[in-house]
């Protein structure tokens, strides 16, 4: 989850009353910030995916000055007309079809709103933008080129000078030679022809989702800025557009709109109207286990900066546009939860007339570690993931009909077991200084392709046994085999010759009882034993745990 | 008051009473013991002021690299005798330096040892140094040492004076002797170890009450011999159930006290229910490969719940009737066929909301979970969680925080707090936090929520689900003061067998 850094001085001066450091501390998990780092001077914090508002200073200010009563209700944002207007050439709809974008002048930056700013369109970029292939934003010094603006789709050998770069290369170039070209370029990799953002002169403002151009680089100098949003989804570009804005005004610049002239429309950027919404106090009252009044409600979700206003039985809540994250009623709900402060709601015990009860299935499972148990074995729990080292080492030849993870982050967990004998083994190999005779077992699941219906995957739970001493033989597991049987269900068992790979041949048997076979059991073959590293025979044996 | 004496302590004292003082591998040879045995009778016989044991240092001389050389090939000396004998016993100097193939220090050394002895004298011959064989070569002590040194194990402590002289020589030639020292230790009787001795005795006393003794009656004539009680004893090892199993039967017996019915499921699911069913936008990153284990080459077949799937996509495209706006995408149902290993067992609740549309109910899960994590002290790739929701008209966030804190009240664990967080299904979103004692610091736990009804309607439900989950390790390690999740899952024997079951 994204985290951001937050300095006490700035923030406690945005506050529109004073406050203690420590409550500053106290207060901010209640708007759902996770407190990473307490340091001298700044805190960090985590940050909910949810609230990409949360992304910068101002937009914790905002609800904090809200959740502690200083400052309420939904904040004014008006935007000014310009006159700057960007065409989108019908070459780019197939690639990156969307633009969205904004003015906003007299911003007065410094270092740290500076790279406050950077952070949060890193932020939006990689969370509602995933990781710039669904949305990608630029940041412009609108002083240093010319409306209007052109958005198209231009050939990979078009030169142009790249952000912090010296010189010109190709668009080609910068995908295998600028960092971000390195990291975003197979975005764009497949199309014929990539996205330039240009000014009525060429000049390159961005070859969006890659990197700037040099010429409208910002500094703490810049005063009027143009936003630039490129997406495949226009309702997520205009989401990043709100947040991003409602922070630049905040920080004191005047937002003003652009005409975006697409082939068939035309459409006016951005659109920063709340949406309205109808919330019944019941609906309210009921999921928090409330009884608040509608003026209560009011108050707590203009605590949380939303507009509200009741009529009839009905309240009609404004949605700031940059809440992006409230798509229901029942979001509404939390708002009026978090204005009313968590803090203050205290936990009640519903009532039921109901009795609990295991899973008659997994109360077997119990029964079965109850009885190995009782035969003195110790219960071991390996991962249902293993590698293809332990298989090769069990079965002597690489994996075959194994399940395989795509992508798996270790070798250690590539293939899901269809047995637990390997898991088994590997745990007495790591055991070889502990005190023998060692008997361990494990009860869990193992993953086999449905021999009829190979699409389908069968989930079986097992038990297996291994005894390993110097004496460990055949006639010691069937003794337990047996008894296992026996002591579950009353039933009996037979051992049928069946030699196995696993197992020294002719001393290898398949379980039966009641006329089905439901494991295998045998002396572990030496050149297995050899591969485990192990120094003493071994017996085991495995069976379904399935109906029984 | 006497301690009794072992078995093995008698026949220690015995032999050793006759002996006085001996090595302890001598004795325990003498007294038909083995080594293990001897040794933990000497430790009882320290113990009880019976014996003393001194540790000594012994030197064992080793022929090096070029002692061995020696004995094999004689020393330079007599090397160089030889050869000039070979050459016809005269030859001018230069001819025999020139075909001794050596070093030339060796050559002079050679030449000087063997002119000292006599064996070559050095004449003038037309100006020219000429070599002749001298007198008869006999052993000599050096030579006759190295063999001794070459035939078995010889000590600095056990040699003459003389030999003593001899070995000094010998030292003098590079690389011919080194000495490796060892510990050996002596034993012999103390003042009371003797008089214990003494009073031994010869009527043995009886070791152990036998099925011969009793059918008999022998057992009247005889005495049992008193046996060290206070002495240890092997140790023996149940069967035990994993600690982490043990701790998840806890949390069952918890969750049923609670009036919970425990439910259970595959692990294998589609992304239907892992991901689309809890209204996971198909372009989540959670979904990513990087996150989540998708199984090779297999895709599930059709997904039954014909009704389930069509409201599960219209709730992603526009919300479909639920009153949300829905996530404005089109929804893709081949992506929703993706087999993944569970990343939480929510999949398996929802899909039991999906069957049996509950009105009220309360069910639970603990079950093992995915993700595609590297592995370190914090993280582990297949680990379990709890899950529990409770389904009802009137439920509501207040008796999901009283649900909870009376779940964690059993597991011990009084103090508990909430803050608000994001869940991707669950609005409003909760987190829990609890304090433990003995770590005094507040620990984030248990995830919590109210289902959304872009959830709960899409599958059937309409009264409002309180849902609650979490890992279970973490519990587990705080129980047992474990800092590393490894730990957990490493089947280390010593541990699972030396753990109480009792804290």
């Amino acid at each position: 989850m994204p985290v951001i850094t937050l300095y006490y001085d700035r923030l406690l001066s945005m506050l529109k009353q004073p406050l203690s450091r420590q409550d500053l501390i106290d207060n901010l998990p209640y708007l759902g910030l996770d407190l990473e780092e307490e340091a001298e001077d700044y805190v960090r914090v985590e940050f909910n995916p949810n609230r990409p508002d949360f992304s910068s200073e101002w937009g914790i200010s905002r609800a904090l000055n809200g959740l502690l009563g200083f400052e309420k209700g939904a904040p004014e944002y008006p935007v000014a007309k310009s006159n700057v207007t960007l065409k989108v050439d019908k070459s780019i709809l197939e690639f990156r079809p969307f633009f969205v974008g904004a003015v906003v002048r007299e911003v007065k930056f410094d270092d740290e709103s500076i790279r406050q700013i950077m952070a949060m369109q890193d932020d939006l970029d990689n969370g509602i933008g995933r990781r710039r292939a669904k949305v990608s934003t630029g940041i412009h010094n609108l002083d240093a080129v010319e409306p209007p603006f052109e958005y198209k789709a231009a050939p990979p050998d078009f030169r142009f000078t790249p952000l912090g770069y010296g010189g010109e290369m190709s668009m080609k170039q910068v995908l295998s030679e600028v960092e971000t070209g390195q990291k975003y370029g197979h975005i764009v990799e497949p199309f014929p022809a990539y996205p330039l953002i240009t000014d009525k002169n060429g000049s390159v403002l961005s070859f969006p989702p890659i990197i700037n151009g040099e010429t409208t680089k910002v500094s703490t100098e810049t005063s009027n800025l143009f936003i630039d949003i490129t997406s495949t989804n226009m309702k997520s570009a205009e989401d990043v557009l709100a947040v991003l804005l409602t922070a630049l005004s905040d920080l004191g610049g005047r937002l003003e709109s652009m005409e975006v002239q697409y082939p068939t429309f035309t459409k006016t950027t951005p659109d920063l109207t709340a949406s309205k919404m109808d919330v019944e106090p019941s609906f309210i009252n009921s999921l928090l286990g409330l009884n608040l009044s509608p003026s209560e409600i009011e108050e707590h979700l203009e605590r949380s900066r939303i507009t509200a206003k009741t009529t009839r039985d009905t309240i009609e809540v404004y949605v700031p546009r940059y809440r992006s994250d409230i798509l229901h009623p029942v979001d509404i709900v939390e708002e009026v939860a978090i204005g009313y402060n968590i803090a203050n709601l205290t936990p009640t015990l519903p009532e039921t007339a109901d009795v609990g009860r295991l899973n008659s299935k997994l109360e077997a499972l119990d029964s079965a570690r109850d009885v190995l148990i009782g035969l003195g074995l110790i219960e071991v729990m390996n991962f249902s993931l293993i590698s293809r080292d332990t298989i090769q080492k069990t079965t002597g030849a690489e994996p075959q009909e194994h399940l395989k993870v795509e992508n798996p982050k270790t070798g250690e967990h590539e293939y899901l077991r269809d047995s637990l004998i390997p898991s088994l083994l590997t745990t007495l190999s790591k055991n070889i200084h502990e005190e023998y005779p060692q008997r361990i077992c494990e009860v869990g699941k193992v993953f086999n392709r449905d021999k009829t219906e190979p699409r389908e995957i069968k989930e079986e739970h097992r038990a297996a046994v291994v005894i390993a001493h110097t004496k460990a033989n055949f006639t010691e597991a069937k003794s337990y085999l047996a008894s296992f049987l026996s002591q579950l269900n009353g039933l009996s068992c037979s051992t049928k010759p069946a030699d196995d790979a696993i197992y020294i041949s002719g001393r290898a048997a398949e379980v039966e009882t009641e006329g089905r076979t439901i494991g295998k059991i045998g002396e572990v073959a030496p050149a297995v034993l050899e591969a485990f590293s192990l120094r003493v025979p071994v017996s085991a044996f495995e069976l379904s745990l399935e109906g029984i | 008051m006497q301690k009794p004496l072992h078995t093995l302590e008698r026949r220690l004292l015995k032999t050793l009473s006759s002996k006085k003082e001996g090595t302890l591998e001598e004795v325990t040879k003498e007294a038909g013991l083995n080594l293990d045995q001897a040794r933990r009778a000497v430790e009882w016989l320290k113990s009880k002021n019976m014996l003393a044991a001194d540790i000594e240092l012994i030197h064992t001389i080793l022929l090096d690299t070029e002692g061995r050389r020696a004995v094999k090939e004689g020393l330079p000396e007599r090397r160089l005798v030889k050869h000039l004998s070979e050459m016809g016993g005269e030859t001018p100097l230069d001819d025999l330096k020139n075909q001794f193939r050596t070093t030339p220090q060796e050559f002079s050394a050679a030449l000087g040892n063997a002119r000292r002895r006599g064996w070559i004298v050095i004449q003038s011959v037309n100006g020219r140094p000429v070599a002749k064989t001298g007198k008869a070569e006999k052993t000599t002590s050096e030579e006759a040492l190295l063999r001794r040194l070459s035939e078995g194990r010889v000590t600095l402590e056990s040699l003459s004076s003389e030999d003593r002289l001899i070995l000094s020589k010998l030292e003098k030639r590079p690389q011919y002797i080194k000495d490796k020292e060892s510990k050996t230790t002596k034993i012999r009787l103390t003042p009371l170890g003797l008089e214990t001795a003494r009073t031994l005795g010869e009527d043995e006393e009886l070791d152990a009450l036998t099925p011969k003794l009793l059918v008999t009656g022998r057992w009247r004539e005889s005495t049992l011999r008193s046996i060290d009680v206070e002495a240890p004893s092997p140790p023996i090892y149940p069967g035990k159930k994993h600690p982490v199993q043990r701790f998840i039967d806890e949390v069952r017996e918890i969750f049923v006290a609670l009036g919970f019915e425990e439910i259970d499921g595959p692990i294998i699911q589609p992304c239907f229910w892992n991901f689309d069913a809890l209204f996971i936008p198909q372009d989540h990153p959670a979904r990513e490969m990087q996150d989540t284990f998708y199984l090779a080459g297999v895709k599930t077949g059709k997904i039954d719940d014909e009704e389930t799937l069509r409201n599960v996509s219209k709730v992603h495209e526009d919300g479909g009737d639920t009153g949300s706006t829905g996530w404005g995408y089109k929804w893709n149902p081949a992506k929703s066929k993706d087999t993944v290993l569970r990343t939480h067992t929510t999949a398996v609740t929802v899909k039991y909301l999906a069957d049996f549309k509950p009105e009220e109910t309360r069910v639970f899960s603990v079950g093992r979970v995915f993700r595609n994590e590297k592995v370190t002290f914090k993280n582990i790739a297949e680990f379990h969680q709890i899950e529990g929701i409770a389904v009802g008209e009137k439920v509501t966030l207040r008796d999901l925080m009283g649900l909870l804190s009376k779940f964690y009240s059993k597991l011990g664990l009084k103090r508990v707090k909430f803050w608000p967080t994001f869940f991707p299904y669950t609005e409003p979103s909760l987190q829990s936090v609890v304090y433990f004692e003995e770590l005094n610091k507040w620990v984030e736990l248990c995830g919590m929520g109210i289902f959304r009804p872009e959830v709960t309607l899409p599958v059937g439900v309409k009264n409002p689900v309180l849902a609650w989950g979490g890992g279970l390790e973490r519990l587990v390690m705080l129980r047992h003061g474990i800092t590393d999740i490894r730990d957990l899952y490493s089947n280390n024997l010593e541990w699972l067998r030396r753990i109480p079951l009792c804290r």
